[in-house]
């Protein structure tokens, strides 16, 4: 009983992080079609600004602050100066659905070799806000911290922001237009390129926030952040690739399962059961849990 | 339709115009010896320069060329200045191979140093035949018992102890000073795990619980479950880490935020165990504290050993800003072997008397390590054993027993035998006047 | 017809002569490098044919590597099959793994499958330390044997490897263009622009996906294997998802949509790494530069390559040889 407790607990903010990764990547993917793998190193860079204001400041929540702005404005960046054109030249046909890949996955290896220059290949920490001791209910502590209890409720918060800004603002509805038919849009006089950009920033800022909640309980390297992007591909597709909620549910159930098997049969086969895991989803609904119709309200 | 083919015959001229291009490429002038001028020794070394481990590893090439850049310094070798080419494998196979090839086919080294990772330089050893070719292959930097192995790979050297000795090691210990006690082993799922499960087999010691983790896996959620899950229910007494040093201080960290320890403590692998990186990964001092621990060579905090000040001194010189490690310390210490079996050679140097050097003479170079090197006409196993310490309460290695009391053993089926160090004295500003 | 299959035979055994003189010609690290190049040129081949072909995206095809590889190693060190028979059944193998997998990546549609592919390059490698006839992180040992005897004294391991790797790569682009250019081919391609079309003309698109996934994969398998044959190990960490991305770039250079640009593909990849480290030990040498500054190369090649000539520059080669010729 308590190892199924345990076992949950860990689960729950393991799938907290995958899930705000997955977001961003969804983000990307509605608004331009585009699996984004640089978002292993936007995120790998705004985390590197959040070391070094926590560095100067011993601040975590400015740092935070500071690695989401650099993150949207990274994200931007990108959009603006590399998918805009690359958009100009591909067209149609299969290439369109493997170049975006190719390109996101040069500029990863910019930003990574980037970083590696700037801080260089040794890892650095970055200071949690809060314990990251485990909770102690009479004599047994709990494998939950209250820095875990935090990711949880910054993963809701980022939620709601989000799903507030889908919902209630004419950004949120540009955003959501501009993703489905951006024709339509165009005609009916959204700034389609200007959205998408947007998009791009809300995407980096969410890939940040993931990237830095989840340093301090490991250490920062050019590359500490990959398993993240792959985790949270996966639990994207988990998720349907079209609705942030199904990216939260993909990362919660995707973090649930791994931990699962890594408790109950053991931690060797975490990687394949990834795989496992996906193909059962795909296999059952093949265009992930939540999809259709009901994504394109949410 | 003919003109699609008049195309394609056009697009294939093209194509073989591209190859000519890469394949042009000057012959080279043979030399005396391949690498050797009368002003240079070129050496080559592949490691992970960029990728998952080179947060762990990326140092070496780095410690190396300070210490040859110090060596250069002061009339280098017989006159002969070190070079060294380092090449970055990303720690993966096919780079290795290709790397190697490009160090022993275009840049024409005398000899490889330090090569690093098992799986790598196996494959690169196996593909590009170095022992066929006669290339000398010093100091493999890998606790993987399967390179000191003179029958297959006649120029490979060894030099750090085995897994499977540090294993042995281990189980000696457990069963002389902790009889009786539950213990748990944490293993990394590679060759880490298959060389320390045959030596912890053939000293016959148990596990009441055995856990493995593949490489590459994000650690503190799954240290999490490995203890609430499993190390607590079972009632370990000791637990062993196996495992590199992130791995380790993420197991470490997670076991302090639980408030939980064996209640006989851990005990850590040598490839994991160096306190200067588990502290920089947010390991906290107090639960480091009375740990046990294994290394060969001194602790790098250690400020009264002279071989640890010395390369200290030359390391923040040629490489300022870097902090120094146990990695930096073998690192140098390699490169200080090395120049001593190139010294050992004679001022005529090849690559057969290089090799025949280090057989005759390798067991006497000096080192920081305490237990002996075991280089001679059969062997080409480097440290055979360890001291085993305990971490103090600043994260120092310090001599269990106060006398810093060494074990060997072999990767075989060999006992573990106890001695006393006899380490030969830092050679003058640490460089060597051997001959 | 004949003819053209004519034309096509004396061109690739052209081709081959080509190769041949091209390996006494030049020195061991350049044909331990044209080994690579036919390896990486059918693994290329295999996302050309998957991708450009049938429309499917594999992010994964490494693992389908993996399969191939380990399957000759098995057979050649547990059985002692000899290696020819090894490089077949490595190619089989995976072909079937592919199909089984092609079964189900046949429902999914783009990203689905991406995603499914990359998960699977991530899991299989751990797969090797599960069971120890698989050798574990060292591997297996995969050794082919040194050159017949009547090849001659002087006649090097790696020129062995060239051969091998460049005699099974003209065989399988032979048959692979003479497949393409069938009737067979040309209702592939319809899939990869108009599934609709190709089901109203009587195929079935689903059956259709299925068998280029299945021979997309025996490719990978076959290349997989000849990979390890050039590093003489099958180990897990051969197999990384660097290399199913690798693939795909190269892919992506060499233009998707044809096999023409295959070579071009191949050469890149191999050629560059040495490129860039022969450009960064000209700006610098400290350990900063020489770590970062290779990585920056490739990458920055690769983004500009795809911004500025997205369809591959083998696509543009192709365009501008055809323009020159209508001007004649």
């Amino acid at each position: 009983m308590l190892k199924l407790l345990n076992t949950i607990l860990i689960g729950l903010s393991t799938g907290a992080i995958y899930s705000l990764m997955s977001i961003s990547l969804v983000l990307v993917w509605r608004s331009t079609r585009v699996v984004n793998f640089a978002q292993a190193g936007q995120a790998v860079f705004s985390t590197y600004i959040a070391y070094e204001v926590s560095l100067r400041t011993g601040n975590f929540w400015l740092a935070l602050l500071c690695a989401v702005l650099s993150g949207a404005l990274l994200g931007a960046f990108i959009d603006f100066f590399f998918m805009r054109m690359l958009f100009k030249h591909v067209t149609s046909g299969p290439i369109r659905a493997i170049a975006p890949v190719v390109a996101t996955l040069g500029l990863l290896g910019i930003i990574r070799s980037a970083v590696g220059y700037i801080w260089g290949v040794e890892v650095k920490p970055l200071e949690p806000p809060v314990s990251t001791d485990g909770i102690r209910i009479g004599s047994e502590v709990l494998p939950f911290s209250t820095y875990d209890a935090l990711i949880l409720l910054i993963v809701f918060v980022v939620l709601m922001i989000l799903t507030f800004i889908f919902q209630r603002t004419s950004l949120g509805l540009s955003l959501k237009a501009s993703a489905f038919s951006p024709e339509i849009s165009r005609l009916s006089g959204v700034r389609v390129d200007l959205t998408r950009t947007v998009g791009w920033a809300i995407a980096g800022a969410c890939g940040a926030i993931a990237g830095v909640l989840a340093t301090p309980t490991s250490l920062l390297s050019p590359n500490s952040l990959d398993i993240l992007l792959v985790f949270g591909f996966v639990a994207a597709v988990i998720g349907g690739l079209e609705s942030m909620l199904g990216a939260v549910v993909g990362g919660i159930l995707l973090g649930l399962g791994v931990t699962f098997i890594a408790n109950y049969v053991g931690s060797t086969l975490v990687f394949l059961s990834a795989f496992v895991f996906l193909i059962i989803v795909l296999l059952v609904k093949p265009a992930g849990i939540i999809s259709g119709k009901r994504s394109r309200n949410a | 339709m003919m003109g699609n083919t008049t195309r394609k015959r056009a697009i294939l001229a093209s194509a073989l115009l591209a190859i000519t291009g890469l394949f042009a490429s000057a012959l080279p002038a043979q030399a005396a010896e391949v690498g050797v001028t009368a002003k240079e020794i070129k050496l080559g070394i592949t490691s992970p320069l960029s990728g998952r481990v080179a947060a762990v590893y990326g140092k070496v090439p780095g410690a190396m060329n300070a210490y040859f850049q110090h060596v250069n310094d002061n009339g280098g070798v017989y006159g002969r200045s070190i070079k060294l080419i380092s090449k970055d494998d990303a720690y993966l196979p096919t780079s290795a191979v290709a790397q190697t090839n490009q160090l022993i086919l275009k840049d024409k080294v005398f000899a490889i140093v330090g090569a690093l990772g098992t799986a790598n330089h196996l494959a690169a050893l196996r593909s590009t035949n170095l022992s066929g070719r006669g290339i000398p292959d010093l100091f493999v930097n890998t606790g993987f018992s399967g390179f000191a192995d003179p029958k297959k790979y006649k120029t490979t050297f060894a030099v750090l102890p085995s897994y499977r000795m540090e294993a042995k090691i281990m189980a000696k210990y457990i069963k002389d000073n902790l009889p009786g006690k539950k213990i748990a082993l944490i293993v990394q799922d590679d060759d880490f795990g298959i060389d320390a499960a045959a030596g912890f087999a053939q000293a016959g010691l148990t596990f009441e619980k055995t856990i493995k983790f593949p490489v590459g896996r994000d650690t503190a959620a799954d240290a999490q479950g490995w203890i609430t899950n499993t190390l607590k229910p079972a009632n370990i007494d000791l637990a062993i880490v196996f495992a590199t040093t992130s791995t380790t201080a993420a197991l470490l960290g997670t076991s302090a935020a639980l408030g939980y320890r064996p209640t006989s403590g851990w005990m850590l692998g040598s490839v994991g165990g160096d306190s200067n990186t588990l502290i920089a990964g947010r390991v906290p001092l107090a639960i480091l504290n009375g740990a046990i621990g294994f290394n060969f060579a001194p602790d790098p905090q250690d400020p009264t050993d002279e071989y640890v000040a010395e390369f200290k001194k030359i390391y923040a010189k040629y490489v300022p800003g870097s902090t120094f490690d146990l990695t930096v310390l073998q690192g140098m210490n390699t490169a200080m072997l090395t120049v001593q079996a190139l010294r050992a050679a004679g001022k005529n140097l090849t690559r057969k008397g290089l090799i025949a050097a280090i057989k005759a003479k390798g067991s006497t170079f000096a080192s920081a390590g305490f237990t002996p090197l075991k280089y001679s006409n059969t062997s080409h196993v480097g440290y055979n054993g360890y001291w085993i310490g305990k971490y103090s309460a600043t994260g120092a290695l310090l001599p269990i027993d106060g006398k810093r009391t060494i074990y060997t053993t072999d990767s075989g089926s060999g006992a573990v035998k106890v001695i006393t160090s006899s380490r030969a004295k830092l050679p003058k500003d640490g460089l060597p006047t051997n001959k | 017809m004949p003819k053209k299959l004519k034309v096509r035979l004396s061109l690739f055994i052209l081709l081959g002569w080509v190769l041949l003189l091209l390996g006494d010609r030049v020195d061991e690290l350049r044909v331990y490098q044209g080994a690579s190049i036919a390896v990486y040129a059918i693994a290329i081949g295999s996302i050309v044919l998957l991708t450009g072909y049938s429309g499917q995206i594999s992010l994964g095809h490494g693992a389908l590597m993996a399969v191939g590889g380990y399957v000759a190693a098995l057979a050649s060190f547990e059985f002692g099959v000899p290696f020819w028979a090894g490089f077949i059944l490595a190619a089989l193998f995976s072909g079937m793994f592919g199909g089984l997998l092609g079964i189900a990546a046949a429902r999914l549609s783009g990203p689905y499958l991406a995603g499914t592919t990359l998960a699977l390059a991530v899991g299989l490698p751990s797969l090797a330390n599960q069971f120890s006839i698989l050798g574990g992180e060292q591997g297996l040992y995969f050794d082919i044997g040194m050159p017949p005897a009547i090849l001659g004294e002087s006649f090097t391991q790696y020129k062995w490897f060239y051969w091998i790797a460049s005699l099974a790569a003209l065989i399988v682009f032979f048959l692979l263009s003479n497949l393409l250019s069938s009737r067979y081919g040309r209702t592939w391609r319809g899939i990869g622009s108009n599934e609709t079309a190709v089901a109203l003309s009587g195929s079935n698109p689903q059956r259709l996906k299925i068998v280029a996934f299945t021979l997309s994969s025996a490719l990978a398998g076959l290349s997989g294997a000849l990979l390890v044959m050039t590093i003489s190990t099958a180990s897990p960490s051969a197999f990384p998802l660097a290399l199913s991305l690798s693939v795909v770039t190269g892919a992506v250079i060499a233009g998707v949509s044809s096999l023409k640009g295959v070579i071009l593909g191949s050469v890149i990849l191999v050629a560059i790494p040495e490129v860039a480290d022969a450009i960064s030990h000209r700006v610098g040498d400290t350990l900063r530069i020489s770590s970062t500054l290779p990585g920056l190369i490739i990458s920055v090649l690769l983004v500009l390559a795809v911004l500025f000539t997205p369809n591959g520059p083998g696509e543009n080669l192709r365009h501008l040889l055809h323009k020159g010729k209508s001007h004649k």
